[in-house]
């Protein structure tokens, strides 16, 4: 009789272990991962967004999605990653402003325990786990064979950078300058470094082809110095003579492109930096961050007024889902 | 016995592992064949779940080309009208229909004639324009729809739209008419469309090629890849492989189709490894569970039974000290051990019954004995006595008789086994005497008592064989005088005989043979009887010790404890 009641008892623990292990398993908690960009406002990153929002979905995780107001405002996203760690995120998905001064945040994030990827712009951190974006030496060196290419004989050119400190941006200024120079028959005529908004892009491009009428090329390195280049270029009625390679897409250098101010753009693939960064998150936080390669090329292409409208080209140009509202 | 008692307990164990085995078998195919089904099952309403959320897809984009042939034919009416009654009647339908994007009419030669947009015009040169192909337009007799694409007549605006053109057959500058509706509703609905949590939509043509898809930029920039050539072979219907289930529906009115993808890890196998984990938990507790229950039945059963054999064993071996314990457990263990018990006690009892026995019957043996007299001794006595009385040695004669008579009084004892030590001294002193007449004085005998002794008691005619013993062996053959002396003395609580000789001496053979064996030749008690009395009365620790040397003698010491009258009465 005693040894029965011991067995019962047996039983109803097995039970409860049983039905603790069980409940222990079906519950599965939602990750969290923010994504701190370098702005909330360029066609680029609403692009980046959606990527990123559709990898968010596809891998069931908490997305939280913040920027600055400017392309300058390292500060202000240092202050972003900050607060994403402190509201629980477990990984954050990082573009930054300045290589240098972003480094702290991320530094400070990782001792935390948060896993990083950067994404479009890489920052100076070892705790980066992967990059993911634009090859943006390579990036820059295309810029300028797209010149080379499409303009005879000598090339001045004058390049409209955004912020120094941004690495990405100065990786595609030290590419293009490097194969201008090897052309042997380009000559960088001006740099100048604008805040990454249109008008201060326009403004500055103005100054500096009425300071230099001899450039005859003109290299923009992202989304608003690209359209601020190209409304200087309508300004002066120099559609004709002046070259303007820019980057990423926009309606207002898609139109330029047809019009003529905009000669060509580089594309790149934010949708695929935005997806790519936030599924790199996910597999850092599952425990599959064996398989990730540090450093993964989303790819870039030219888009000039020949193939503008072909089907690649509307795809890489126009997002879908841009036009959703 | 022991070793059977082993092999039993090995079998038993074999038996509980081989049903524990059993069971565990027969629950691994169970839970086998109860996951197979399970999967299957699984794979069976994935796929049922998935061409559900395909099938629903397919009646949005028909109900989209539905609704486009419609708007269409509301604007080829339109054309039918005047100039002026057309563009009130376009303008109305452009508000109505917010969704279509522009309507525009082409001349023969394919230039832009008209176009209707709410608050847009288009660009005036323009550059590209994809809402209309001029040989395409030639190519197909009737109304024909494009892919999507970007509209490119505009300047700053540039949306997805699919493009429908018809030709106008009624004279008049128009030749054809496009309507382009925007393709934004349905992109978004295939891009929400998402079957488990991974799972989604694209739109493909009958030739594979990749209508929409919501992951567009991954494909074209080669991060990710869709089969299409492969699936385009496929007919209606859902194919699952390993790790992905396809899902193929074809537009009802176009040549698109509806590729519904979903994982097989996400939708089947993450249920069937929890069914696994499950199955497994529970078979291991059902086994936990059964192994419990052998080894309580083995408690309840087996290790009582175990005990009781081990008490059958030590009775075995030893039953006279054993005293049983009874064993607990189970009411037939008891009953058993019960059983057991009564039967100790029953043999114990009965083993008592027939040792007492049987030293009663000894005892009485014993007294028969002693009460004979060695018919020799007599016979020999008599004629000393008589040969005496010849030679007129009256007085020595007269001891002799006197002699003959005590030892004979002494002998019968009134039947009492135990004597003064006093009385069994004088009896050993008329058998010496006796003795010493016959043998013509060839040895001589001294006494040396410890008189404290003499008041204690020993058993009667113990010293008579011995000295008889001596007589016979010892000094019989020996050439010069005999020598026998016999002391009595204390040693702690015992009390010890010992009577030496000067005789020949006895091998160990000797002394052995005469305390296993009993007198051969002649009647009368022998070496070995005193020694089993004393032993039968006193214990094992009471009895005789002979230590002899060949020439030299033989000392005989006989210990007994020291017994008061009436202290072994009831013997």
């Amino acid at each position: 009789m005693k040894g029965s009641k011991r067995a019962a008892l047996g039983v109803v623990l097995a039970l409860c272990c049983l039905c603790a292990c069980s409940s222990k398993g079906i519950s599965a908690s939602r990750h969290s991962v923010a994504l701190v960009a370098k702005s909330t406002q360029t066609e680029f990153w609403l692009s980046v967004f959606a990527g990123a929002e559709a990898a968010a979905t596809e891998y069931n995780l908490d997305l939280s999605i913040m920027g600055p107001e400017t392309e300058e405002d390292f500060e202000t996203q240092n202050r972003m990653v900050a607060q994403a760690v402190e509201d629980g995120a477990e990984a954050v998905v990082f573009s930054a402003i300045d290589f240098e001064n972003n480094a702290s945040a991320i530094d400070e994030a990782s001792q935390k325990g948060v896993s990083i990827v950067a994404i479009d712009s890489s920052v100076d951190s070892q705790a980066v786990s992967t990059y993911i974006g634009t090859d943006n030496y390579a990036a820059g060196r295309m810029a300028a064979q797209a010149a080379l290419d499409r303009v005879d004989g000598d090339l001045e050119v004058g390049i409209v950078n955004y912020d120094i400190s941004s690495a990405n941006g100065q990786e595609r200024e030290r590419g293009a300058v490097d194969l201008l120079k090897e052309s042997g028959r380009a000559n960088v005529a001006a740099v100048i470094n604008t805040l990454a908004q249109a008008e201060s892009a326009r403004e500055d491009t103005i100054a500096l082809l009425e300071e230099n009428p001899q450039i005859n090329v003109l290299l923009a390195f992202n989304e608003p110095t690209s359209v601020g280049a190209a409304w200087a270029v309508e300004d002066l009625d120099r559609s004709e003579d002046i070259f303007l390679v820019g980057f990423d897409s926009n309606v207002i250098t898609v139109d330029g492109l047809q019009e003529g101010s905009v000669d060509a753009l580089v594309v790149q693939n934010p949708y695929a930096m935005g997806y790519l960064g936030v599924e790199s998150a996910y597999k850092l936080l599952s425990g599959q961050g064996g398989s990730l390669e540090s450093t993964v090329d989303t790819s870039t292409q030219i888009v000039d007024r020949e193939n503008l409208f072909t089907m690649d080209s509307q795809k890489a140009l126009f997002a879908f889902e841009q036009h959703l509202n | 016995m022991k070793k059977t008692l082993s092999t039993g307990l090995r079998t038993t164990t074999i038996l509980v592992s081989m049903v524990v085995g059993v069971v565990a078998i027969m629950l691994f195919c169970f839970i086998t064949i109860f996951l197979d089904r399970y999967r299957s099952a699984m794979v069976q309403s994935a796929q049922t779940s998935t061409a559900q959320a395909v099938a629903q897809v397919s009646n949005t984009v028909g109900n989209y080309l539905g609704d486009m042939n419609q708007a269409m034919e509301l604007v080829e009416q339109s054309m039918w009208e005047e100039v002026e009654g057309r563009d009130e009647l376009l303008s109305a339908f452009l508000k109505f229909r917010p969704d279509v994007v522009a309507v525009t009419s082409y001349s023969r030669e394919g230039e832009l004639l008209d176009c209707w947009s709410l608050g847009r015009e288009p660009r005036e040169e323009i550059f590209q324009n994809l809402s209309f192909d001029l040989e395409k337009a030639r190519d197909y007799l009737g109304a024909y729809m494009t892919a999507p694409h970007v509209e490119t007549i505009f300047e700053g605006y540039y949306p997805w739209v699919v493009t429908m053109t018809a030709p106008l057959t009624q004279a008049g500058e128009a030749a054809w008419v496009s309507l382009d509706l925007s393709f934004s509703s349905i992109s978004s609905y295939i891009s929400n469309v998402s079957i488990g949590q991974r799972g989604y939509c694209f739109l493909m043509d009958e030739e594979g090629n990749i209508v929409y898809h919501p992951q567009q930029q991954l494909l074209y920039s080669g991060l990710k890849a869709e089969n299409t050539p492969a699936l385009a072979t496929l007919a209606d219907g859902a194919y699952a492989d390993d790790t992905v289930i396809y899902c193929i529906t074809s537009v009802e009115g176009s040549d698109w189709r509806i590729v519904g993808v979903s994982y097989v890890d996400e939708l089947v196998n993450r249920n069937v490894h929890e069914m696994i984990r499950l199955s497994f938990l529970l078979a291991g507790v059902l086994l936990a569970a059964a192994l419990l229950t052998s080894w309580l039945l083995s408690h309840l059963l087996g290790r009582p039974l175990r005990g009781l054999a081990a008490a059958m064993e030590s009775f075995e071996t030893d039953a006279d000290h054993f005293t049983y314990r009874p064993v607990g457990g189970t009411r037939e263990v008891r009953e058993l051990s019960a059983s057991f018990g009564h039967m100790v006690l029953r043999i114990q009892q009965l083993m008592t019954t027939v040792r007492e026995e049987e030293i009663n019957l000894r005892k009485t043996e014993l007294k028969a004995l002693q009460a004979q007299i060695n018919p020799h001794f007599l016979y020999n006595t008599l004629d000393s006595i008589a040969w005496m009385c010849e030679q007129g040695r009256n007085a020595d004669a007269v001891k002799m008789v006197h002699a003959l008579a005590r030892l004979f009084r002494i002998s019968i004892s009134r039947g009492h086994e135990l004597i003064p030590i006093e009385k069994e001294i004088e009896h050993a002193e008329s058998y010496l005497q006796i003795q010493k007449y016959r043998y013509k004085n060839q040895f001589t005998y001294e006494f040396d008592v410890e008189p404290e002794c003499l008041s204690y008691y020993c058993n009667k005619i113990t010293l008579q064989p011995i000295i008889e013993n001596a007589i016979n062996h010892g000094l019989d053959l020996l050439v010069e005088e005999g020598h026998i002396e016999v002391r009595v003395y204390q040693q702690g609580e015992d009390i010890l005989f010992c009577v030496q000789d000067n005789g020949v001496g006895m091998t160990s053979q000797q002394i052995e043979s005469i305390m296993q064996h009993g007198p051969h030749d002649r009647t009368g008690i022998g070496i070995k009887n005193v020694n089993d009395r004393l032993k039968i009365y006193f214990g094992k620790n009471y009895g005789l010790h002979i230590t002899s040397e060949p020439d030299v003698g033989t000392c005989v010491e006989i210990r007994m404890p020291k017994i008061r009258e009436g202290d072994y009465e009831g013997k």
